[in-house]
């Protein structure tokens, strides 16, 4: 028997063999894929949001951890495992799209979990629409985010005009007569400024007569805005802005003798740094949050929401915040619209379409709360549903005090010490 | 009045926080004609610096501000040499490259300070801070009141650093004409690199007294920078003298136009003003430099 070594019989197994390969890779490739459902997560991993954006992937991975112990997401009586695929946005709008395009392409994510911030969530919005690659924001604030009707996005945390309109009223019927007047400031900047306006209109609403509006430039000295207020001595001061400008505030204020009888804060304000950078200044200071883990939901993953905090507490040895809840509670949604839908993955453009109209049909109870998108109007696919909690610093600890349904404590009004 | 004599107080102790950043960026203009974006980093690095001090080893920002001074006096001298080998480049536009050059430098602190405090603020806690002085019905608050006795104190010291002493006088030569000056015997290179140590330590010492008033993030930084830059023009670029006037004027006015016509108008306002002064006098208020 003859082995004589033949070079054109060499080539042409050769091509046919690479043929062969080439074209059977894909198949081998979807037959991995289809068990699973192959989840984006486009956040900011570093630059200056890395911090918040690492809480946001915290809370995402969570959930993927949970449902993954379960077996997956379960559609028609099936499980598929989710894969999660991670983009950093580098804090920049423009990278979080590039890396949102990434995933669509390179890793053929059939879902998206969004950004941290709400400028780069603008910039990702196009590119899920592009592709139609349904997106779940576990964080973005801003009203802006709903402004343009975006198809594919839906938002867990409702925009902060809703929280701190309907927070200021929860508040002033908790004081009931005790307080009659308000002054409202805020940084000149997006979610600051929204901030603020939010507390205005609560102010308004709640028949509170508003001493004074005053937006100012980012980084600009307190010293002539904290003496107006206390010339003007209203009951109610509410800051809109992030950490930083709480911490110069109560500071300046500090400095200049005057301590309003009570203070209410937005984002930032239940952070561990906050209250450590403060230390005892931060006592009786108000805030507003989403979701704290005292509040009475639950869900069958997770439990109550006490019990989800004990879980991330557990896993990343930090108690959540209301950002990182959301997002587990992002995962929570996909599930059910999963479910709702009924196709087993992996998904394509046009059933990617019907998931899109799952997730928008969503009205589910979960240990963050009730969620469901609004339809309609200027807060768009945004979860309206959530109803703030006003939270007071007590001794260090982030104390719910309104609603009732909420309160774990008095609220101390006015604040000891007050001028 | 008592809000009008309040603002006063507010302006004349802003104006001193911005002399404090401002007068070691104008010596570094004058001697080494360099417009150094870094000046705000300083600021950052000279906070951040005080408040390891402060958290680590208990040390006091007015204890602190010392150690920070001779620490940054020798950084800064060994950076010195470097700034001059830029500055003096026989390459196109070595203007142009050592503000290349110190962005860079800025932009190496800001990704540092990022990386080892991360971007959450930090207050720097002193025995001043939340004290305060009540004058009938003017409230001092004692730190503010101490940056501006201090940014008393550094100009003071560079007048006469600069106007009684043979290294004063060799600084001034070099302002004048560094060509002259070397021919003089002025070691050149020397005296650049202790002016940019003289510069790191009184921004980075105004940066602890600013961390102390406010608050230190690595997002600060190009404020400063920026603030710097303004009150400089305003004064014109070199002039230490001119700090002074140009600082309090700033202060005054920010706080004036923020109490009576609106906070939001602040910038835009000195801003405004800033653009007018120079279209009348272009050298600065003072109409000189070093």
């Amino acid at each position: 028997m003859s082995h004589k070594f033949s070079r054109r019989k060499f080539l042409r197994n050769s091509i046919l063999g690479t043929g062969a390969m080439t074209l059977g890779f894909p198949a081998l490739n979807v037959n991995a894929k289809e068990h699973k459902i192959r989840v984006g997560v486009v956040t900011s991993l570093s630059g200056a949001n890395r911090f918040g954006g690492n809480l946001t992937r915290r809370g995402y991975d969570l959930w993927a951890e949970e449902i993954n112990k379960l077996g997956g997401i379960e559609i028609e009586g099936e499980r598929y495992p989710v894969e999660m695929f991670y983009g950093d946005a580098q804090s920049r709008p423009a990278s979080g799209a590039d890396a949102a395009e990434r995933l669509i392409i390179q890793d053929e994510v059939d879902v998206l979990f969004g950004p941290y911030t709400s400028g780069v969530t603008l910039a990702v919005q196009p590119i899920s629409q592009k592709y139609r690659v349904p997106m779940i924001s576990g964080s973005a604030e801003s009203p802006n985010v709903w402004l343009a009707k975006p198809a594919f996005n839906f938002g867990m945390i409702p925009a902060v005009d809703l929280t701190t309109d309907k927070s200021m009223m929860v508040l002033a019927e908790n004081l009931g007569d005790r307080a009659k007047t308000a002054s409202v400031i805020g940084v000149d900047e997006p979610f600051s400024k929204e901030t603020a306006e939010g507390f205005r209109k609560g102010v308004e609403e709640s028949g509170l007569d508003l001493l004074s509006y005053e937006l100012f430039p980012a980084g600009s000295d307190l010293s002539a805005i904290v003496s107006k207020l206390k010339s003007e001595n209203p009951d109610i001061v509410a800051i809109g802005g992030h950490e930083d400008i709480f911490i110069n505030f109560v500071s300046t204020a500090k400095a200049l003798n005057y301590k309003p009888k009570a203070m209410i804060m937005h984002y930032g304000v239940t952070s561990a740094a906050f209250i450590k950078e403060t230390g005892t200044d931060s006592n009786g200071i108000l805030g507003v949050s989403v979701w704290t883990e005292g509040l009475p939901y639950k869900d069958e993953l997770f439990g109550t929401a006490s019990d989800y905090s004990d879980l991330s507490f557990s896993r990343w040895g930090t108690r959540p915040d209301y950002t990182e809840a959301a997002c587990s509670a992002s995962g929570l949604v996909l599930q059910d619209a999963a479910r709702r839908l009924g196709k087993a993955p992996p998904w394509d453009q046009g059933t990617r379409a019907e998931l899109a109209k799952a997730i928008e049909d969503t009205d589910i109870e979960t240990f963050y709360g009730p969620v469901g998108f609004a339809k309609e109007g200027n807060h768009f696919h945004n979860n309206t549903k959530p109803v703030p909690v006003v939270i007071q610093i007590k001794n260090g600890d982030v104390v719910p005090v309104a609603p009732e349904n909420a309160s774990k404590g008095e609220l101390v009004y006015p604040i000891p010490g007050t001028s | 009045m008592d809000l009008f004599l309040q603002t006063l107080v507010n302006g004349i102790l802003i104006g001193g926080i911005l002399i404090c950043l401002t007068i070691g960026f104008q010596l570094t203009f004058g001697v080494l004609h360099v417009i150094d974006f870094a000046v705000g980093g300083w600021t950052m690095l000279g906070g951040y610096t005080a408040y390891w001090l402060v958290t680590l080893a208990g040390i006091d920002p007015f204890i602190s501000i010392f150690l920070v001074f001779a620490l940054f006096l020798l950084i800064g001298r060994g950076l010195g040499p470097l700034i001059y080998h830029v500055r003096t480049s026989r390459y196109a536009r070595p203007d142009l490259m050592a503000l290349a050059f110190t962005f860079g430098i800025f932009l190496f602190m800001r990704g540092g300070a990022l990386w080892l405090w991360s971007y959450n603020s930090r207050s720097v806690e002193s025995v001043l801070s939340g004290q305060f002085l009540s004058l009938g019905p003017v409230t001092i608050p004692l730190m503010r009141l101490s940056a501006f006795v201090m940014a008393l104190l550094f100009s003071l010291g560079l007048f006469i650093l600069l106007y009684r002493s043979r290294f004063g006088m060799a600084v001034r030569a070099l302002a004048q004409n560094h060509d002259h000056a070397g021919l003089m015997g002025v070691d050149v290179k020397r005296v650049s690199a202790w002016v940019y140590g003289i510069y790191t330590a009184l921004t980075a010492s105004a940066g602890v007294l600013i961390a102390t008033v406010y608050s230190v993030n690595p997002s600060v930084g190009i404020r400063y920078t920026l603030f710097a830059f303004f009150v400089a023009v305003l004064a014109g670029l070199g002039s230490v003298g001119g700090v002074l006037v140009a600082g309090l004027a700033l202060g005054l006015l920010e706080a004036y136009v923020a109490t009576y016509i609106g906070a939001r108008y602040s910038l835009l306002i000195v801003f405004g003003t800033l653009y007018l002064t120079l279209l009348v006098a272009p050298k600065g208020v003072l109409g000189r430099g070093i």
